[in-house]
Parts: structure tokens; sequence; C-alpha cells
């Protein structure tokens, strides 16, 4: 790092003297005491988790009040009906949220990263997108459930009676906005000569748009669906508003048992969650090293 | 009472309770505002019905549907009780639960018929309201014989008169809990309550979240009517909410039971069974003491109704059938801590078989002084006061 | 060929799909719960009612208790955001630059672990840990580092450890990215022209990490503001947040009108402190420039 450097004549003396001087042992502390804040860091961030894994055994009935080690949990989770069919509810949304919002902000970012000279349109969009992002989530639901019922009683439009209908409609609304700029910022540097090369070439637009639009879009595609498919994972409080029954979400399930009295079964399903979760994150990491993409570009992508 | 019964563990099952929860979080008072506001409901309908229509709900046909929806108040009833009665019909039943009456009406009006259920739980001033705005339907009583069963005093109430929309699932009254190595003291009225809340309590206070619940600690301590919509009384309510219960409270929570599980209080204000609930969860019972408080409190009762739309109606009949037979009573009041008005549980020497049977069967002295809590105009008004109170404690 | 493809596919028609799922899942339901906010609650069975329209309930939300729940919710929001940002600094910089690259990826993605773990479960990990009769307040006492148990739940501080906690990967990620942007490169010329390190900390790598800086802070400061499910479950009395107060309008009070107003004032006071904090590193920027411009002439920017 302290590189020896040609003088250079500006360099006031001082600082080169004193890194020079006993400057190894510094460094070394310095590196030190950024790899102890990395360690605190990641103890912060693991604490909770731990607990929770840890509270996962308990084999007690009260999740808080530790009584003794056990399995007990994992075999009542497992068999629960109500709490595995929550998760699988959570499951389907979240892919069917990630799949509806990705092909919607795909299209979005790139058409908004193709806008030439600020048409309205483009400036209207990124505006109200913006304000999705903004909009507290307990507005979202209060407006989405009256909404639903008008349009799936009134209007007839019976899908929209349909509890995974509604929470995947609500999810992807919820998400889009993300995968939309997401996929924007990265097709932000990429002008359009290729696509048009193309079209020059003989392409059919939808050829050109397959062949060499979404290609490019791709990391930032991924990115997005992966963000989307974690957020309706995670959401709480629009989907309280805009379930049924049978279509319970497994957040709003944990949420519910709050409000009584947390149970082990709770952890412990988060742990098995936990579990798949790295075990598929692997898996992307994996196909992504194969198909040559570093992970480091991929979250870079991801936070836009 | 059969051999049977008696031998019932206290709660073999309650780690499989879980699977009787979902439904909307938020933490609500269990029982919300007595005569909740069905406000959200009927402005709903009020706005909707003319252009919207509400989905019906099928006929009874005798056959039982392979599925049940039930939306209730959270953990209200015996897995084994549910299980047993899922099992023998081979039925799917889900029970999701809400907190306060607001949120089943609201959640009921908004969907209009197409919410789902098919068993809701309201509390009994709600029902005229519910029936009049058409959130739930009459119920086919021949179809639940077991209603003989049930003490000729928890039928035909004021709220349903003929025995059509309604029948009894529990009652209970409103007091408080104290952990008495803090508070050596005998405590029998909400003026101790106050009293303690600035005194030992300070800080560790837990208060239901319940606009209603709350300035009635007040309104009783002054001696006014729970019910008051006088501005003047609820004005010196206010003051006493504001100024001295809330600066000392630690916690606006729905249940006591939480509070007492989570640790670090001290006095909370509870519904009878949460706090006989949490008492046993207790790591030592003998330490907390729950008191019914002079001069007076709420007493309300929760009923099984029908919700329109209910598309599982003859499975809803066979299942609210089941839970008031005689048979389960027993097995029910022992789990919520909850009387649920079985002429059963009138035979002398009842009490005997339950723990803490004193939390569960208030004395007719008790009884006599307790009020149902109303619905009234002064609703606005008591939740300004818990704003202000909630708002007064984050400072 | 090539203009009836720029046609078939512009821009324009290409974001039709997005620009009507938007309009009719959120533009028409939203603009209803807007809509409402001027209107009033007639009577105790009505939830909103828009007949008579007026300003009245924001009079009410900027008057008094509401207020000063908004205030102390913007406090543990900004002080969170502060926070989430000094904690993140350094470390998404060791991260950056002293940390193996090969490594980097990894560690990354074990940041990224707690933002896969359910939201809620996180917090009430936090639930435990921090109950009085839990086991931290348990050791604390053993080791005599208390004298009585803990008392942190259930107050404003265990909502901020709570956000904090549950924003913080949100703030980690754009910065790295900016940090990692930055590249070493352009340190080591910092070096070479003979900076030391904290002033090419602050002239070269700040300077480069903004984009990061200024979109984490608006990624875990905006949902944080509106957050009520961290405060829910860890608040208690003193540690409400206003998220908590407009929910309560909607589920218990049943008074839209109220609720509506105190959403939009959120929104709007939300915007106005991202506007006030942009327009303060914008004129901070500007400083700095004219401050440091002469002395780093030689180093590309």
């Amino acid at each position: 790092m302290s590189a020896d450097v040609s003088r250079n004549a500006d360099a006031p003396p001082a600082p080169r003297t004193r890194r020079s001087y006993g400057g190894q042992k510094r460094t070394r502390l310095r590196n030190t005491l950024f790899a102890v804040w990395g360690a605190i860091v990641f103890l912060f961030l693991f604490t909770p988790i731990a607990v929770i894994v840890t509270y996962s055994f308990n084999s007690g009935r009260v999740l808080a009040r530790w009584s003794g080690f056990g399995f007990g949990a994992y075999v009542n989770a497992v068999n629960n009906d109500v709490i595995i069919s929550s998760v699988v509810t959570s499951l389907q949304a979240a892919v069917g949220a990630a799949l509806l919002s990705t092909i919607l902000g795909t299209l979005g970012g790139i058409a908004l990263s193709r806008v030439r000279g600020g048409g309205w349109w483009a400036a209207a969009l990124t505006g109200v997108l913006v304000f999705t992002l903004v909009t507290p989530e307990i507005v979202d639901g209060i407006a989405f459930l009256p909404w639903f019922v008008t349009l799936g009683v009134d209007a007839g439009l019976t899908p929209f009676s349909n509890g995974l209908v509604r929470l995947i409609v609500s999810h992807a609304m919820f998400s889009m906005a993300i995968v939309t700029f997401i996929v924007r910022a990265r097709m932000a540097g990429i002008d359009t000569s290729l696509e048009e090369a193309a079209g020059d070439l003989g392409a059919s637009p939808w050829r050109a748009f397959r062949d060499i639009t979404l290609p490019i879009a791709a990391p930032g595609v991924l990115a997005g669906a992966l963000m989307s498919f974690t957020l309706s994972l995670d959401n709480t409080i629009l989907s309280s508003f805009v379930q049924q029954p049978g279509y319970t979400p497994w957040p709003v399930y944990i949420f519910a048992s709050v409000r009584v009295a947390l149970r082990p079964e709770v952890a412990a399903m988060s742990t098995i969650m936990l579990l798949l979760t790295l075990f598929a994150l692997a898996v992307v990491g994996y196909v992504l090293r194969r198909s040559g993409s570093s992970s480091t570009e991929i979250i870079k992508t991801m936070a836009g | 009472m059969s051999e049977r019964m008696r031998v019932l563990a206290p709660r073999p099952a309650l780690a499989q309770y879980a699977s009787y929860g979902g439904g909307l979080g938020g933490r609500f008072s269990r029982r919300g505002m007595l005569a909740g506001a069905g406000a959200l409901g009927m402005g709903l309908l009020a706005g909707c019905q003319s252009s919207g229509s509400v989905a019906s709900s099928p006929a009874a046909d005798g056959r039982i549907e392979s599925k049940l929806n039930v939306y209730s108040w959270g953990d209200y009833d015996d897995p084994d009780v549910l299980d047993a009665w899922s099992a023998a019909h081979d039925v799917k039943l889900q029970v999701d639960a809400y907190g306060s009456n607001e949120e089943l009406i609201a959640k009921l009006a908004a969907a209009r018929g197409t919410s789902g259920y098919d068993i809701v739980v309201p509390t009994g001033l709600r029902v005229p309201d519910m029936a009049e705005h058409g959130l739930i339907q009459k119920l086919d009583m021949s179809l639940i014989p077991n209603l003989d069963t049930i003490d000729p005093n928890f039928r035909g109430q004021d709220y349903d008169p003929n025995d059509e929309y309604s029948v009894c699932k529990a009652w209970g009254t409103t007091g408080f809990v104290y952990d008495t190595s803090a508070v050596p003291r005998e405590l029998t009225s909400w003026q101790d309550f106050i009293d303690v809340a600035q005194d030992e309590a300070n800080g560790t206070t837990m208060l239901l979240e319940d606009p209603w619940e709350v300035v009635a600690i007040a309104l009783a301590a002054l001696g006014h009517d729970l019910n008051t919509i006088d501005e003047g009384e609820l004005d010196e309510a206010a003051d006493i909410v504001v100024e001295q219960l809330a600066p000392t409270a630690r916690a606006y929570l729905g249940n006591a039971n939480t509070a007492m599980a989570q640790g670090g209080f001290v006095l909370m204000q509870a519904f009878n069974g949460d706090a006989r609930q949490g008492i046993m969860e207790a790591d030592d019972p003998d330490r907390w003491k729950f008191v019914f408080p002079t001069p007076s409190a709420n007493i309300w009762t929760d009923n099984w109704c029908l919700a329109t739309g209910a598309p599982n109606p003859d499975a809803a009949h066979s299942f609210i059938n089941h839970v008031i037979a005689p048979d389960n009573a027993f097995a029910q009041v022992d789990y919520i801590g909850y009387h649920t008005g079985s002429s059963v549980l009138a035979e002398p020497g009842i009490e005997d078989d339950f723990d803490f049977a004193d939390i569960v069967f208030p004395t007719q002295e008790v009884l006599d002084r307790l009020v149902p809590s109303e619905f009234n105009s002064g609703q606005a008004r008591r939740v300004e006061i818990f704003t202000d109170a909630q708002a007064r404690s984050g400072t | 060929m090539k203009r009836l493809a720029a046609k078939v596919l512009g821009p324009g028609a290409l974001a039709f799909p997005t620009w009507a799922y938007v309009v009719f899942f959120f533009v028409i339901p939203v603009s209803m719960v807007l809509f409402y906010s001027f209107g009033y609650k007639p009577d105790e069975y009505t939830t909103v009612a828009t007949d008579r329209l007026s300003f009245d309930r924001y009079g009410e939300v900027f008057n008094g208790a509401v207020l000063s729940t908004l205030l102390a919710s913007l406090r543990i929001s900004i002080v969170g955001t502060l926070l989430c940002l000094a904690i993140s600094v350094p470390f998404t910089y060791w991260l950056a630059t002293k940390v193996r690259p090969e490594r980097r990826g990894l560690l990354l993605a074990l940041v990224m672990v707690p933002f896969w773990t359910n939201f809620l479960v996180r917090t009430l990990g936090w639930q435990i840990i921090l109950s009085p009769d839990g086991f931290l307040s348990d050791w604390m006492q053993g080791l005599g580092m208390l004298g009585e148990p803990l008392d942190i739940l259930y107050t404003r501080s265990a909502v901020q450890i709570g956000v904090v906690y549950n924003y913080l990967p949100l703030m980690i990620l754009p910065l790295f990215v900016a940090m990692d942007t930055a590249g070493t490169r352009l340190r080591e010329a910092s070096y070479d022209l003979g900076a030391g390190r904290i002033s090419t900390f602050f002239r070269v790598t700040m300077p480069l990490a903004m984009p990061g800086v200024i979109s984490g802070c608006v990624l875990v400061f905006i949902p944080l503001t509106g957050d009520y499910i961290t405060a829910s479950v860890l608040g208690g009395a003193s540690g409400t947040m206003i998220g908590q107060i407009i929910a309560s309008q909607f589920n218990t009070a049943q008074n839209w009108a109220l609720g509506a107003a105190m959403a939009v004032s959120l929104m709007l006071v939300t915007l106005l402190v991202a506007a006030v904090a942009g327009l303060l590193l914008w004129a901070g920027r500007a400083l700095f420039h004219r401050l440091t411009r002469v002395q780093l002439e030689g180093v590309p920017s």
C-alpha cells in the first residue's frame, strides 16, 4: 500500500518521514483495528440470528423462556399444517411477485434507460415509482383491500377475490420500482447502437431485444428478481391487509403469534428457512461463478 | 363431569396452539373496545352497499364441507377440542386471529362476503350492528342441538333476544395483576392501581392497548359511569390517564400473558382469563395476584357467529355444536380461563376442578358491580385520550 | 424497418405495461386514500366522509400529541440513519480495501444473510436478547456489570438498536459498491502525491463514495421513518413511532381521514428532511471542493 514513490515537489516531507518511520507497525495496528471493527459488525449482525437458532432448540412452550434442549419444536413445526401451508403460500407469492415485478420492472427499466431528451412520460413514471417507494406500507394496505373487493365483487373479476392473486399483485406493486431502478441503472451506460446494428443486419425488433438487450440487462434483472423475492417473503403489513384464510403468508402468521405468545416452532421454522436460503444462495453463487460473474459484481448491481 | 375430563392435564397440548395462529397481526387489546366501533364496516357498507353487492353463501345442505375457516381472538380455543372435531369430520380447519372487534368488522365489511371466513367471534354488543349491516347471518339452530346445554342466563341476551345470530362463546371481565414481591400490600381498587403505578410500579406498569379500558381505569377511580359521554367527566379522566398513568406506563400491550412471559412488569391491567394463563405459566405463580377491582369494571361476552358469505355453512354449524358440547366445556374453560356459559359449569363444586378457579369464576358480589361496556358517542374522545397518553409516554 | 422497430419497441411502448400496472394498482387506490385526508369522520359509525373538504385533519396532525410522536420518530430515524452510516463507513472501507478480493464476495453475502432472515424474526431475536429476564441481562448481572435486570426492552433505546440492526445491510451494500468503485488506484495516486491517510480518506475516498452514501441514506431513512413493526415489537410505551399511530387510526380508531392525513404528512416530512439533507450535502460538497481543489490539483477526479 505504502508504495515507494517518486519524489513529488509538492509533497510535504513530514508525513512521508512519519510513514517510513515505524510505518509498518502503524499499518498493522490500523489494519488490526479495522479487522476488529469488521468482526464487531458481523457479531452485531449475527447475534439475534444466533439467538433465534439457539432458541429453536428450546423444549419449552414459550420461545423466550428457555427450559431445556430438544428437537420438539422442529417436529411440531414440520408437522404443523398451518405453518407449512403459510410457508408454502409465502413462497408461491414470492415467486409470483418476483416474476411479475421482474417482467414489468425490466420493461420499465429498459424503457427509462432508452429515453432520449427526457420524455414527459419518463419523468412522470420515475416520479410515480419513487412515490411507491416512499408511501408508508400501511397506506398501500388500506388502499388495496377495498380496491380488490371492488374489482372482485363489483366488477366481477373473480381472480381478485383469490388470496394468492391478491398477495402477488400487491407485492409486485411494492417491489416493481426497485426492479425498474436496478435495471435502469444497469442499462444506463450502454448505448443503443448495438440494437440498431442488429436491426441494420436484419434482426427483427424482438430478436434484437432478446439477443442483445436482454443479455446486457440480465445481471440487473436477476438482481431485481432476487430483491423482489426477498421483499415479498418479508412483507408483513401489506399482506396482513389483503390476505385471506387459506392464504396466510408466513410473516403474517408470525406477527399474529407475537401478539399471543411466541412458540419455539416459529424459531424452528425460521431456522429451516434460513438454511434453505443459504443453500439457495450457495447454488446461485456457484452458478454465477461458473457463468463468469463475480458475486461482488452481482451484489454491486443489486445495490444500484 | 366425567372422569376423563378431570384427568386432563391443565394444558397438555399448548405447544400445538401455534397451529391456530395466523391472521392479521398488530398488538391490539384482546378484547377491543367491547362495543367496538363497527365504524369501518358501517362506513364501507354505507358507501358501498348501494353500488356493490355482498357475496352470498351457499345454503346448508347437510353435507359437511372439507374446509372450515375460523376468525377469532388469538389462542382462544383448546387445540385438543379443535383437533378432535377436525379429525372426526376430516376437515381442514384454519383458525386466524384478530385483536379487536374493529379489526374483525373492518375485515368483514371491506371484503363484503369474500373474506372466506365461516365463523367469527364478535363481542355481544357488536352483534346487532353486524347483523343489521349484513356482516353476519342467522344461524340454523336446528343444526346446533347443544344450544340447549348453554345456561339460560347466557341465552336470549339483550343483543340477540331470540337466539338467532349468536351462541355464547365465553365471557370475562377486566382487572389487574400485580407482583406481590414488589407490592406487598393488598390492592383492591382502581385507585390503588393508579397509586401503585405512580409508586412501586413506576415505569413497570402495563396498560391494555384499548382506549375504552384505559379510560375506564380513571373513570372508575373517579366514581363515574364507565360508559359516560359527559365531556366534563371524560376531561377529568383524561387528566388522570395522561398525567398520572401515561408517564409511568412501560408498554401498552394487548395481553397480560405476553407481558408476564416477557418479564419486567410489576403491575398489569388484564382480562381475567389472560391473567390466569400468565400466572399458570409463571415460574412462581404465588408471586402474582389478580384483582377484581372496585368499584366497577367491564363485563363482556364473546359469541360464535356465522359470517355472511360463509363458504362452509354445514361445517360451521357442526363445529359450533361440537365446541359448546358439555363434554368440551371443561377443556375449553381450563384452556382459555374464561367461563363459556355452559350449564355444566353451574354445577356446585365445579370450581374445585380448576386451577385458580377464583379468577375464572368471579363471585356474585363481583358480578353485581360489573357493567358491560358500550360503544357510544364518547368513543372518539376516548381514542383521543388514548392517543395523547401514548404520545405522553413517549416523551 | 429501423423506424418501425423504433416505433414498436420504442421506449414509450415498452414502458406501457409498467405504466398501466402502476396506474391501476397504485395511483388509483392510493389517490383514493389521499383524497380521504381532506375529509372528516362524521360519526362513530363512519370511517370517512368527503362531502365537505378541508385541511382540518392536517391541522390536527401538526398539533400536539401527534406532532410530538412524529418528531420523536424523526429523531429515531435520523439518529438511526447516522448510526448506520457511522458503522458502515469504517466497515465498508475495511471490506473494500483491506480484505482480500477473493473473500469480499463471501463477506458481502454474509452481510446479506440477516437480510434474508425474516424481518420480524430478527426483531424478535432482539426482544429475547434485551428482555430483563433474558440471558444477556443474567450474564451482565452475573459479571457484575449490572446491579439490576437489564432495562432496555420497551424503551426508545431498544427501538434505536432494532432499527439500526434492521436497516444496516441497506447502508452497507451501496456504500461498499461505491468504495469499491473508487478503487485502490486513486488512493495510491493520492499517497504518491504526498497526501496522508486521513487526508486521502476525506479528500479522495469519501468524495468518490458519496453516491453510495447518498443512496444508502435514502434507502435507510425513508423506510425507517415509516416503520412500525420494529417499534411495536421493541418499543413499548416510550418508543412509539408515528407508523403505529397511523396504523391505529385505520385499525382501531377507524378514523380514515385523520389516518390518511397523518400518512400524507409523514411522506411530506420524510421528503422534506431528505431534501434538506440533500441541500446541506450539496452545499457542503461545494464548499469542500472549493477548499480542496488547489491542493489536489494533480488528482484526476
